[in-house]
Order: structure tokens, then C-alpha cells, then sequence
């Protein structure tokens, strides 16, 4: 309460040394936070690099959306530390990120959609993760300006109900890292775009950027939507295409839907921020590219799928429509791993669209992977390895729309 | 303290002799026809539009031209409607909005006090620990936000609408540059057409009443004079489309500008593009500058000259340039008492008309001096005005206070880049004019007036000339006949007068400092303060990108308009950098633009079998699959079963997708894109196809008929029929194979006789012989049945002896009847998906979709037999290769519980308490007298010999992995 009154910075600027312990490529989520990760178990020499602004990539275009209701079993558990972590890091950082915990609806509108849902309810529920299977009447009564009826185009069967899900400031959570890793002695440089990568003998030796060299023996690629272009900066082709995905909010209004609404048949999902403006959002754009400009097409598709759910929302008037680019795996899963022939060189990566959900997650895992020399069970199935060995996870099958 | 009208004057757009009434928060309220809510109400006496967002302040009439947030109600149930440029209709019903209970006295206010507790970002710093705390505050910070209502009990309106529509030149924006570019573009002959946000042409000269001398052979005439001239001349070009009332909000990639003309969303493409969209005023910021009674003088002039409404009695007008002289002198000549004019300027230019008038009337002029706060509690009853020395710093001790209810500003201008910044143009800060300017143009695109920084109504018609002679010059490149002396010429006299306006020009000058003690609001819609900005940089947002989002500037209705520049040179200002000058990205849409508008009709097709009305009439129980409407069941599900495997039922197949595929590489493309081979199929015959993709995954299956050599007839899956289209024509031309593949779907009504009887019902209407030998399964014969040429398939989904009947769409009904009253002697009886689901489930038939998922192959869903490893080459060979080199890790298995509970789709399969699989489909099987299902399991436990436990409900029930199907396991019954 008492930082009400009090004006210190968030973060100091700071001159780039010539040599850090680690790099940190991307002052998104997953940066900041294994930077303040690492902090916490003692590693200070730390420099998170931006090409941009904090947050200003994928941590800051995500309709930021949280939740830990996946399908397979490697999933489900990362995602509910990652959610649990959430849950505290307001007091954890001592910055509140505006966690609003009001619950996450999915929505099925055919039989196999049903079905689909239900398969997440089951593995939740024996992962301790709390999520239902609810229907029409119910569905109503949690969000009445939902249109429930029969007489829909694609009429609502069922919804898989998650109430530990919710929407969280997205900024404040990168704030609120940056700040932490901060007070905890690492540098925070934006600005300063990396443009390429020394190895020696198969190990990191030094980072370029715009604004000098550094030398390094660690390098961490958190980047998001180019994390493929700094991989191949040291060689590695990582099996990852980039697509745009687009959302939109509108002007304010009072509130009327405290939930998140996802429908994955629909390709739309709907949410009021506190604030009061509704936030809409698509599925990826079918084409891959890196070109990040909104179109047109897709804000008609978004508004169309949106009114299907609310169609009171017809006056309701868009403000913005923005697009960021996601980072897509073949199994719909991240890269968290090192890389067998680069050593010192840590990928996390390939966060689709469910990046922002990992963050917390994403950066503790990868801070004590990099303290300990060890994978973290919960990272395991992440492995860069498992597209050599078939050993893909399983929730492409759940990610029609996976937000 | 309603004012009375002004006489008719030819600029006013209000018809004096057509009353018109609506009401506002209860009240009636006078209008006349052609007055804007906002304009009715001003005249009614209404000074006070709104509360602001967060400290439900006052909020007066500011810009009067729609681009402010201060004038948002809710009209007739839709919220936040900009009254300003609402036309009334008589009787609608105004409501303000976002105030409790009453715009007058808005309880809510008292947050205005203790706004030492809300500082910026507070909510950010507060509420953190107890945890439980923040839950709490967010609903009450939550039910504080938010403007307008959305009704959750309306009925929608609908009435949307989309077009589409091309054109050479677009032109965006119907002022004096809008026109002269579409004249020149027009008279070179290109087909052009002019986007007007307004309902008439004319942009600022429809409200401007003085005379223009400079202007060549139209000087000597007024501003709404010279708009009519420009006008009659744009309107009498045929080559010009005008769309009026018609906002541009995005411009699009490939010259597509997104339109929007009331309920209509055009899409227009462009082949060049002229952004003529002007510039708006914005207020300068000092204390208190958010009173009501503070306004634009573009807002002010608009009442005056377009409504005749009188914005004050006695005003104070702040200015930096000739505008802002000439609209004292405007506001004198209608009656209203100018207090004093207060201008930053050191010098006047004297020998302006307007200077002279404005001595004449004796009255004030104060140069070197600016505005320092507005005076008043509910409205303005004075302005604090400030002496400025050489260098334009302010002497604050010297300040003097003018007694006034009105304070114009024409201070500050800011061109509407936003269309330049999405079309590809680059922008930059011109120190000079103190604005951000677009400084490089894409190829295609084309900028004039107002929208460059240069607001000169002679430099203007030259850059509209220039800018439309371009345009159409470089849509001939070709014809070079066009002269470029003309270029030339229009260039060097633009120079000139750019030249001279940017001389002369002098910004207002930012006096604003932070320490001052009242509110000095740099956004209107978010309540945003100099303050609280200086106060974010200092906390580290240091550039525009990061202080938005912390502060949350430029993110209300407005979208930066009134605060984009003030917000960019004080983060500027504070931060001390370049990076701090960007404004942040302009994004689409530039005006908010109603989702209705957007979605537009939204027709949502539905897919009738030819036999719809057969099943309606017979009451069958709809229901939708895709897009099709399909019987679910006439009776019960389990009713029908009995009767097909008793007796002999008919079902409606006429979903299935349907393709005929022909030609000398039929075969080959078959065995290209399926797992099977085809090549070897006898004709006559029928074969199961299976479909994978690249890393084999099954994607589609059905039947393949070989009807000749060169001819097969292929059935999909329903929904994925354009997707087999595609995928076929895709390969064929890939692989340079040589067939047709034609879509049957819609053509056919299929239909589906099964049963022990079915062979006795079908042999009535038909000469063909049906019997086992001379008709076996999986044959296929061309045969007439009832008279309608059929295509007979021998197959049996259902298990039971059955045909799968195609006939043309138009033959559905008679060949339906017809078998419906040859089985009548059966009992025959017609049965739906929910029969078809627990008989297909018997014989373990997969449903592609159902059972299987994005991750299935076909060797762990048990259908190796149908993969033809030894075939030379298909899609997702490799894929299936190495899947059967690494070994399978699944499988689908079928399952017959123990108890009397019922499986259901989508529970887990569980391993020691941790889900290991899943139940795809599952039923009760009136057969054999439990409930059985499909289930995917890892392959140890396929293989084990343990029961499978299966969650329901929370409890584990146990299963009996069975291999054979339920029904029938030999398939004799199918081939009897």
C-alpha cells in the first residue's frame, strides 16, 4: 500500500557489460521470469536482451487468458504449477497483476465436442485439476447473456467449466517480473536486438547486439513468434512454423459476462476485462507468416463467431484488432531443452498459443534446469529430442481452439 | 438557459420550418430537422453531456465532430452513441450513461477527492496482500468501469449488411482536398470514388463563414460558397462515385479499405489511394481544461454555423493562428460578446481582415499570452490567462482572470494519420509545426491537405490537385503523353506557399507543468492527467508504447485523438529521448465500428436431404450435423435397432459425400491418395478406402466402386467432402495424373435398406438379380429400382444383408415410397443416426471424426488390413512406416462393460489411477445386452489380460476387452 505514494522505477537502465553468466534473449513472460527465477536461486549476472519494449511481442498481444484444464497428462501438470504460480505472484512480487479468477468455460456444440470436453474433464479430475463437465442450464445460469437456445445456429451441448481459470493483467505480470528480477540485481536491456550468436567447439561463447558485444557461455532463446530466427543464428532448425493470430476489443461497457467463453467450434473466445471492454479473439490464421498487420476478413470472422454466442453484442463497437505471432509446434506443445550440439544453449520456445499460460511455469523450470544441470520432471515430455523419437504429446487433438 | 436559435444562414444544415421532438433522460426536448442530438440539446440549454470515466467529472461539448468522448449516451438502447453527429429522429430516447443516479448529480463524483488515492497504475500497488482482498476490490473497481449498458434482454436489430466494390482511385475524405484530387483524378478519366465521413461534401468549408481571398479563380467566396462550388463540380462527374455518411476504418493489405456507411460494411478495393482525411483540433492541456464550457473551436464553429446555436454568451478564445482570429471574429458578427482573444503569438499579422474587425469591435487582444486554468465548478464562469515572455515561458504572477462561460481553443492540431500509418506510411514528428506528419508514401498511395501539416486552404487545393494528378498519372504509367511540366508546375507552387505557412507558423506553446495544483487532463476518456504521466515515466515507462499501457492513455473510445501528441511530447518531455516522440501504431479500426456491422448477415445455410420432408412428415426427432439436418430417430433409437435386426429398416444416407472420379488415371490417383489399392479393384466391385495425411494420419474414409475401367464411384465421410475434393484435385495435379473428379452430393438422394427382410423388399422394385451369388457383398450394379435409374452398392454399414440405393435427388421420394410400402408387408420401418450409431457400434465399424482424432493412424486403430505397405507409393507411407518400425503405443479396442452401468464418450481409461486412454464411442447394445464401445489404449494394456477400468462418474467400472465385433463376428448375416 505504501508504494501508492512512493515513485521509484520499475526497472534501471543500465550500460551493457561485456560479459553476463547468462543472456536472456526476449524481455516477454517467459524471459522475465526465468530471470527472476534465477535470481531467486542466486544467479545475479543475468542480462534479459528486447529487440523492443518490455512485453511489447507476444507477453503483451495474448488475450491472456489463464488456465490448466488440458488434455494429456504431461500437459495438465505444467500448466497447473504454471497456474498456481499465478495465483501468488501478485504477493510473490509484490506488484498486483489483477489476477481475476473467475472461472474458463469451453463450449462443445456437437456430440464429438462433447466428447472432447470430456476427455479433459476425466484427466483433470484425476490430475487434481478442478474442471466439469456442465450443461445448457447450468452453462445459463453461470453466463445469462449467453444465447443457450436450441434455436442457435450451432446450438450449445455442453461446457467444460474451469473455475480456477480466469484473465490476469498481462503487462503487470511482466512488470511485475521485471521489477522482481531487478530488485534482484539483473539487467534489463530493451532495445537491444541480438543479431547473432558465437559458438566455440559447439559451445555459446558470445552474443552480438545493436548495442555491442557480450561475452556468454549460457544463452536462453525466450523469444516468441521469431524464436525459430535466433535458433538458426547457432544452427538449429527447430520444427516450427509462425502463423499470425489476430484479436479485437471493444469499447467499454458495463459488465455483463464475468466468465471466459471458448468455443472451439466457433474459432472465437470472449471475455470482459475488468475495465469493462469485451476482448474477442480467432484461431490462428490458416496461412503461416511473420507479417503482423490485422485483416479484415478475420475481424469479420471474430465479430460473426462472437455474436453467434452473444448476439446482444451487435452495437457493441471494436476499438482495436491486433495480431501477434505464434510460434506453432506439431504437437501443439512447447520446446523447453537444451540442445545436444549446442552447448549452453537453452530453447524456450514454440509457445503457440498458450505461451502466456506457461509463463511463470516456463521460467521456473528453465531457471533450475539451468542451476542444476538437470531437466525438471515437470519439462520432460517438452524435450526438443521428441520429434526425432516420435514421442509427440498428445494435445493437438485438444486444440481446435486452444486458448 | 436554452438560447434562442440564430436566423437561417445558407451554411446551417437545419431546416428552421421542421420541428422535431425527442426525449432526454425523461425530458422532451425541442429540435429542428437536421440538428444532431448534441446540438438539439446545447440549444435546449444542456451544457453537461457526460461523466467522465474515471472521476465522473463534468464533461462538456468539446469537438462536436464525433471524435471526442465527452458527448457518448445511450441512444435507444444502444450505448455509447456520439451525439454529436447523431441526427435526430423525432422521438428517440437519449439517455446519459455511466453516471448514478442522474448526469446532474452523479454521486460518483466524490471520487474527483480523493484522487490522491487513485493515483496511476494504483491499482497495480494496492489490494496485494490478503490474497482475498483483490476479489473484493475487483468488483467494485469492476462495476466502476465500463461505460455504456449493454441490454441483455434485447431482441438484436439486425439489418447488417456487406458489399463489395472496386474502384481506380479511392479518395478518403470530402474536404477541400478530397475534392480537388477527385476532380483532377476524375478529369484524367479514372473511375474514382470519394469516402465522406460527413452527409455532405465539404469537410471544414461547410462551417466556415469567412471569405477566402487567395484561392485563384474562386476568390472572393466564403467557405461554405466555395464547399457548394467544389461540390456541384465533383457531383456533376460521372466518374464519380460518392459514398456519403461513409467512414473509412481500415486500411487493409492489397489496397482494401474496410467501409463503413451506417449498417453497411463496404469492402473496397483500391488501386490508389488518396488519404485526404484532414486533421482535427485536440485541447491544449492546463488546469481544469476538461470544464464544460471549454471547447474545440472547430466544435464551437460547428454549433454557430451549421445549427445556429450559440456555443456562449461571452467567450474567450485562445489561439495561435489566423483560425483561431477568424473565429472570434465569426462569433462577434453572431451576436456573441468575445471577452478577449488571447494569443501565444508575439505579433499579430495586422493586416488580416479578421485582426481588424476583431479592433474595430475594441475588443482584447492579448498576444504573447496563453490560457492557464478554466474557472468554474459545474461549468465555466471564467478563464485564468497568462502573460508569456520572449522565449514563451509563462509569468504566473501576472496571470489575469477573464470572466466568460465559454473558452475556445484553437490551439492544437493533429492530422489524421492513422489510414497513412496502416496503408504503409511512414510518419514523423515535425518540430516545426509541432505535429506528426506522414513523411513517406507506398507507392499507391497519395496524401493531401490537412493530413500533411499544412493547414492552408491555398496550399491545400494545390496539394489536392497534385495528389489526384499523380494518382491517376501512375495508374497510366503507359502513357507518358500526361505532362510532367503540370507536376512541375503545381510542385513549385506548393513549395512556395508550404514554404511561407511553415515561415509563419508558430505552435501553440506547452505551458502545462505539474506541479499545478487542479487536474490538468491530457485524455479525456480514461482521465488521464499531466501528472500521472509525469508520475509513469518517472516509475520507468519511459517511452509512449510502455506509459500507455501502464497509464492507459489513447485506450478509450477517442483512440488517441484528443491525446495522441500532448501524451508524446510529455513522455518526451519527461523521459528525455528520441524513442519517446513514436506515437504508439495506429491500429485498425480508426473509428469503432459495431460488431453488427462487421459480422453483417451472417446466412446460416442448413442442408435438407432431398427426403427432409419425408422425415418431417413422418415427425421424425431433426437434428444437425454439420450443416445437415439429419433424422436422429422416428420412434427410439432402440426400437429401430430391433427392427432392422429383425426385419428390414431404410435409412436416409444422403449426406454421405459423393464423388465421381474418371479418366485414364483414375485408378493410379486412387491408389495415390488412399491406403488400399485400387488399381487392382474389379469392376463392379466395392472396396473400404482409408485416407491419411503426409505423417499418416487418418483423415477421411468410405467406399470405393469401380463402376468401369476408367470410373469409380467414391462416398466421404459427410462433413468432409470439399475436403476430399480439394485433396484429389490437389494430387492429381501434383503427381500430373489425368481424371476428373466430379461432386455427386447434392445430385444423389442415397438411401440405406437393411434388414433380414431387405433383400425380399428390394427384389419388388427391381428386375436386377439381389441374390447372394449373382449379387454379393460388396458388389455394385447400375439397376432401376421403382423406375429411377439406380446405382445399387452392396454394403452394410449396419451389418445386416443391405444396399446402399443412389438415385438422382429428384427420384428421392418415389424410390422412398416406393420401398416404404413394398416393406410394408416387413413392417419395414425408417430408422436414424441414433439407431445407425449403436448398430455400426456393434460391428465395431470407426467413425472417422468419432473415434478417430488428429493424432489416429490406422495401425493402431486397427485397420493395418486396409494399409498396402507393398503398393509403390501413397500419402503417409513413410509416415505409417515409421510408426510400424518404432512400434505401435495404442490402440483401439472394443469393450463390453461388466455391470449395468453405461460408458460414455470421452471418459478415461485409467492405469493405476492415471488416465491412460480413452472411450471413443460407447452405447448399450440391446444385442448383447450391455453397454459396448470403442476405446484407445496404450498397447500393453490391449495386450494384458487384466479387465480395463473405466472412470464413470467418478467410480471405475470394469470392461472386457472383446476383439471380434459384438454382432454377427463372422459377418454371415452381412453376406447372406
Amino acid at each position: 500500500m505504501l508504494q501508492l505514494f512512493r515513485t521509484q522505477r520499475m526497472w534501471r537502465r543500465h550500460e551493457l557489460k561485456d560479459r553476463y553468466d547468462v543472456v536472456i534473449i526476449g524481455a516477454g513472460v517467459h524471459g522475465l521470469a526465468t530471470a527472476y527465477y534465477l535470481g531467486k536461486l542466486g544467479i545475479k549476472n543475468v542480462a534479459v536482451l528486447d529487440r523492443g519494449y518490455l512485453g511489447g511481442g507476444n507477453s503483451g498481444r495474448n488475450t491472456a487468458i489463464l488456465r490448466a484444464n488440458y488434455r494429456t497428462p504431461e500437459a495438465i501438470p505444467f500448466y497447473a504449477e504454471s497456474l498456481r504460480l499465478y495465483q501468488e505472484l501478485s504477493q510473490e512480487v509484490d506488484f498486483n497483476v489483477l489476477f481475476s479468477q473467475v472461472g474458463h468455460l469451453t463450449l462443445a456444440h456437437t456430440d464429438t465436442g462433447v466428447d472432447g470436453l470430456r476427455v479433459r474433464a476425466e484427466a483433470n479430475a484425476l490430475l487434481d485439476v478442478n474442471s466439469r463437465l456442465i450443461f445448457p442450464e447450468e452453462i445459463k445460469r453461470l453466463v445469462p447473456a449467453l444465447d443457450v437456445s436450441k434455436a442457435a445456429h450451432a446450438p450449445i451441448q455442453a461446457a467444460l467449466y474451469h473455475p480456477p481459470g480466469g484473465i490476469i493483467r498481462h503487462d503487470a505480470v511482466v512488470w511485475g517480473y521485471a521489477r522482481g528480477a531487478d530488485r534482484l540485481g539483473i539487467e534489463i536491456h530493451p532495445h537491444t536486438e541480438v543479431q547473432a550468436i558465437d559458438t566455440d567447439n559447439g559451445q555459446i561463447s558470445a552474443v552480438h547486439t545493436s548495442r555491442g558485444r557480450i561475452a556468454t557461455n549460457l544463452v536462453v532463446n525466450a523469444t516468441s513468434g521469431w524464436c525459430s530466427t535466433v535458433a538458426r543464428m547457432v544452427d538449429v532448425d527447430l520444427p516450427i512454423v509462425s502463423h499470425p493470430l489476430q484479436a479485437c476489443v471493444t469499447e467499454p461497457v458495463k459488465p455483463f459476462l464475468d466468465k471466459v467463453i471458448v468455443s472451439a467450434t466457433l474459432h472465437v473466445y470472449v471475455n470482459q476485462t475488468d475495465r469493462g471492454e469485451v476482448v474477442i479473439g480467432a484461431e490462428i490464421d490458416p496461412y503461416a507468416s511473420y507479417n503482423s498487420a490485422s485483416t479484415l476478413p478475420t475481424l469479420e470472422m471474430m465479430a460473426a463467431h462472437a455474436l453467434e454466442l452473444f448476439p446482444i453484442l451487435e452495437e457493441a463497437r471494436v476499438l482495436r484488432q491486433w495480431s501477434g505471432i505464434c510460434d506453432m509446434t506439431p504437437d501443439f506443445s512447447p520446446i523447453i531443452s537444451t540442445v545436444p550440439e549446442v552447448k549452453g544453449f537453452i530453447l524456450n520456445v514454440g509457445w503457440g498459443t498458450y505461451g502466456f499460460k506457461a509463463g511463470p511455469a516456463g521460467g521456473k523450470t528453465v531457471a533450475e534446469m539451468i542451476v542444476t544441470h538437470k531437466t525438471p520432471t515437470l519439462i520432460e515430455p517438452f524435450a526438443l529430442s521428441r520429434f526425432y523419437e516420435d514421442r509427440l504429446v498428445g494435445e493437438k487433438a485438444a486444440a481446435a481452439v486452444s486458448h | 438557459m436554452s438560447t434562442t436559435r440564430l436566423p437561417p444562414h445558407p451554411a446551417q444544415v437545419i431546416d428552421h420550418e421542421h420541428p422535431l421532438s425527442f426525449t432526454f433522460a425523461g425530458e422532451r426536448i425541442p429540435a429542428r430537422a437536421g440538428d444532431t442530438i448534441a446540438s438539439a440539446l446545447y440549444a435546449a440549454g444542456q451544457r453537461t453531456f457526460s461523466r467522465s470515466f474515471k472521476y465522473h467529472r463534468r464533461r462538456g461539448l468539446l469537438c462536436g465532430a464525433g471524435q471526442c468522448p465527452n458527448c457518448l449516451m445511450n441512444v435507444d438502447g444502444t450505448p455509447s452513441v456520439r451525439t454529436c453527429t447523431e441526427p435526430v429522429r423525432q422521438g428517440m430516447r437519449v439517455q446519459p450513461q455511466n453516471v448514478w443516479p442522474s448526469l446532474k448529480h452523479d454521486l460518483l463524483s466524490i471520487i474527483d477527492r480523493f484522487d490522491w488515492l487513485l493515483p496511476v497504475g494504483f491499482y497495480y500497488k494496492t489490494f496485494i496482500r490478503p490474497r482475498f482482498l483483490w476479489p473484493l476490490a475487483e468488483k467494485v473497481l469492476r462495476r466502476a468501469a465500463g461505460l455504456g449498458v449493454i441490454n441483455t434482454q434485447a431482441e438484436p436489430k439486425g439489418g447488417y449488411d456487406h458489399q463489395y466494390r472496386h474502384t481506380d482511385i479511392a479518395v478518403i475524405g470530402g474536404g477541400p482536398a478530397g475534392l480537388a484530387a477527385a476532380c483532377e483524378a476524375a478529369s484524367l478519366g479514372c473511375q474514382v470514388t470519394l469516402i465522406d465521413a460527413q452527409p455532405e461534401l465539404g469537410g471544414h468549408l461547410r462551417f466556415q463563414t469567412r471569405t477566402y481571398a487567395d484561392i485563384g479563380e474562386r476568390s472572393g467566396l466564403t467557405g461554405f460558397e466555395l464547399a457548394r462550388s467544389l461540390r456541384e463540380k465533383v457531383t456533376a462527374q460521372p466518374n464519380i462515385d460518392i459514398l456519403s455518411s461513409a467512414t473509412v476504418f481500415g486500411s487493409y493489405e492489397g489496397g482494401l479499405l474496410g467501409v463503413m456507411q451506417a449498417k453497411r460494411l463496404i469492402h473496397l478495393r483500391a488501386k490508389r489511394v488518396v488519404i485526404t482525411t484532414g486533421s482535427h483540433e485536440y485541447p491544449a492541456v492546463f488546469q481544469n481544461n476538461d470544464l464544460p464550457g471549454v471547447m474545440l473551436g472547430s466544435g464551437a464553429r460547428r454549433l454557430l454555423h451549421l445549427y445556429g446555436v450559440q456555443p456562449g454568451t461571452r467567450a474567450v478564445v485562445v489561439s495561435h493562428d489566423e483560425t483561431g482570429l477568424t473565429l472570434a471574429s465569426e462569433l462577434l458578427t453572431a451576436g456573441i460578446q468575445v471577452a478577449a482573444v488571447v494569443d501565444s503569438r508575439y505579433r499579430l499579422p495586422e493586416a488580416q481582415d479578421c485582426v481588424q474587425q476583431l479592433h474595430r469591435s475594441g475588443v482584447e487582444v492579448l498576444t504573447s499570452y496563453a490560457i492557464q486554468e478554466a474557472h468554474g465548478t459545474a461549468h465555466v464562469d471564467g478563464a485564468l490567462v497568462v502573460p508569456l515572455d520572449a522565449r514563451q515561458r509563462p509569468f504566473p504572477h501576472a496571470s489575469r482572470f477573464i470572466p466568460c462561460d465559454l473558452i475556445c481553443l484553437s490551439t492544437d492540431r493533429a492530422p489524421a494519420t492513422a489510414l497513412v500509418a496502416q496503408s504503409g506510411g511512414e510518419l514523423h514528428y515535425d518540430e516545426t509545426l509541432g505535429q506528426t506528419v506522414p513523411q513517406q508514401l507506398p507507392p499507391q498511395v497519395f496524401c493531401a491537405g490537412d493530413v500533411t501539416g499544412i493547414h492552408h486552404l491555398p496550399a491545400t487545393l494545390v496539394q489536392g490537385r497534385l495528389a489526384g494528378f499523380q494518382a491517376a498519372q501512375s495508374l497510366h504509367a503507359a502513357d507518358t503523353s500526361a505532362p510532367s511540366s503540370h507536376i512541375q508546375a503545381l510542385q513549385q507552387e506548393l513549395d512556395t506557399l508550404e514554404q511561407e505557412y511553415r515561415h509563419h507558423y508558430e505552435p501553440y506553446p506547452q505551458l502545462s507543468h505539474v506541479w499545478e495544483k487542479k487536474k490538468q487532463f491530457v485524455c479525456v476518456c480514461e482521465d488521464i492527467t499531466h501528472k500521472d504521466l509525469a508520475q509513469g515515466v518517472a516509475e520507468g515507462f519511459d517511452e509512449v508504447e510502455t506509459l500507455k499501457r501502464y497509464s492507459t492513455f489513447s485506450m478509450g473510445p477517442c483512440q488517441g485523438r484528443m491525446c495522441a501528441t500532448s501524451s508524446a511530447r510529455l513522455c518526451a518531455r519527461y523521459a528525455g529521448s528520441e524513442l519517446a516522440t513514436r506515437t504508439t501504431t495506429a491500429r485498425p479500426p480508426v473509428t469503432p465500428v459495431p460488431l453488427g456491422v462487421l459480422a453483417g448477415r451472417r446466412p446460416q445455410p442448413e442442408k435438407h436431404t432431398p427426403l427432409h420432408h419425408r422425415h418431417i412428415a413422418l415427425g421424425a426427432e431433426m437434428m444437425l450435423l454439420g450443416s445437415w439436418k439429419r433424422p436422429y430417430a422416428y420412434t427410439t433409437p432402440d426400437e429401430e435397432h430391433r427392427t432392422v435386426r429383425e426385419r428390414v429398416g431404410l435409412i436416409d444416407v444422403s449426406t454421405l459425400g459423393k464423388l465421381e472420379v474418371r479418366g485414364k488415371d483414375a485408378a493410379r490417383l486412387l491408389d495415390t491418395v488412399y491406403t488400399h489399392t485400387f488399381s487392382t479393384l474389379r469392376v463392379g466391385r466395392i472396396r473400404y478406402g482409408l485416407m491419411c495425411d503426409d505423417s499418416g494420419i487418418i483423415i477421411d474414409d468410405g467406399t470405393v466402386s469401380r463402376l468401369a475401367d476408367d470410373h469409380f464411384f467414391l462416398t466421404t465421410t459427410t462433413g468432409n467432402v470439399e475436403f476430399v475434393e480439394q485433396w484429389l484435385k490437389w494430387w492429381m495435379a501434383g503427381a500430373d495424373l489425368c481424371a476428373h473428379v466430379t461432386s455427386m452430393t447434392g445430385g444423389l438422394a442415397a438411401m440405406n435398406i437393411a434388414g433380414p427382410n431387405a433383400r425380399q423388399v428390394l427384389s419388388q422394385l427391381t428386375d436386377t438379380d439381389l441374390s447372394a451369388e449373382a449379387f454379393p457383398y460388396m458388389a455394385c450394379r447400375r439397376a432401376t429400382v421403382a423406375g429411377a435409374p439406380a446405382l445399387l452398392l452392396r454394403i452394410g454399414f449396419v451389418g445386416e444383408t443391405g444396399w446402399e440405393i443412389h438415385v438422382p435427388a429428384e427420384c428421392g421420394e418415389q424410390v422412398w415410397d416406393a420401398i416404404m410400402t413394398a416393406g410394408a408387408e416387413f413392417q419395414i420401418v425408417p430408422f436414424g443416426v441414433g439407431a445407425q450409431r449403436i448398430l455400426r457400434l456393434e460391428k465395431k465399424h470407426v467413425i472417422v471424426g468419432q473415434d478417430t482424432d488428429a493424432l489416429s493412424n490406422p495401425l493402431e486403430a486397427d485397420l493395418e488390413w486396409v494399409v498396402k505397405f507393398n503398393k509403390d507409393d501413397f500419402i503417409g507411407k513413410r509416415g505409417l512406416q515409421a510408426i510400424q518400425e518404432r512400434g505401435r503405443r495404442h490402440k483401439l479396442i472394443g469393450f463390453a462393460l461388466r455391470d449395468s452401468s453405461r460408458a460414455e464418450g470421452g471418459q478415461a481409461v485409467v492405469v493405476n489411477g492415471q488416465p491412460a486412454g480413452r472411450v471413443a464411442s460407447a452405447a448399450f447394445s440391446p444385442t448383447a445386452g450391455k453397454c459396448v464401445g470403442l476405446a484407445w489404449v496404450p498397447v500393453e494394456v490391449a495386450s494384458g489380460t487384466s479387465p480395463l477400468q473405466i472412470r464413470i462418474n467418478g467410480t471405475v467400472a470394469q470392461a472386457d476387452i472383446i476383439d471380434d465385433a459384438f454382432y454377427d463376428p463372422q459377418g454371415e448375416r452381412l453376406r447372406s
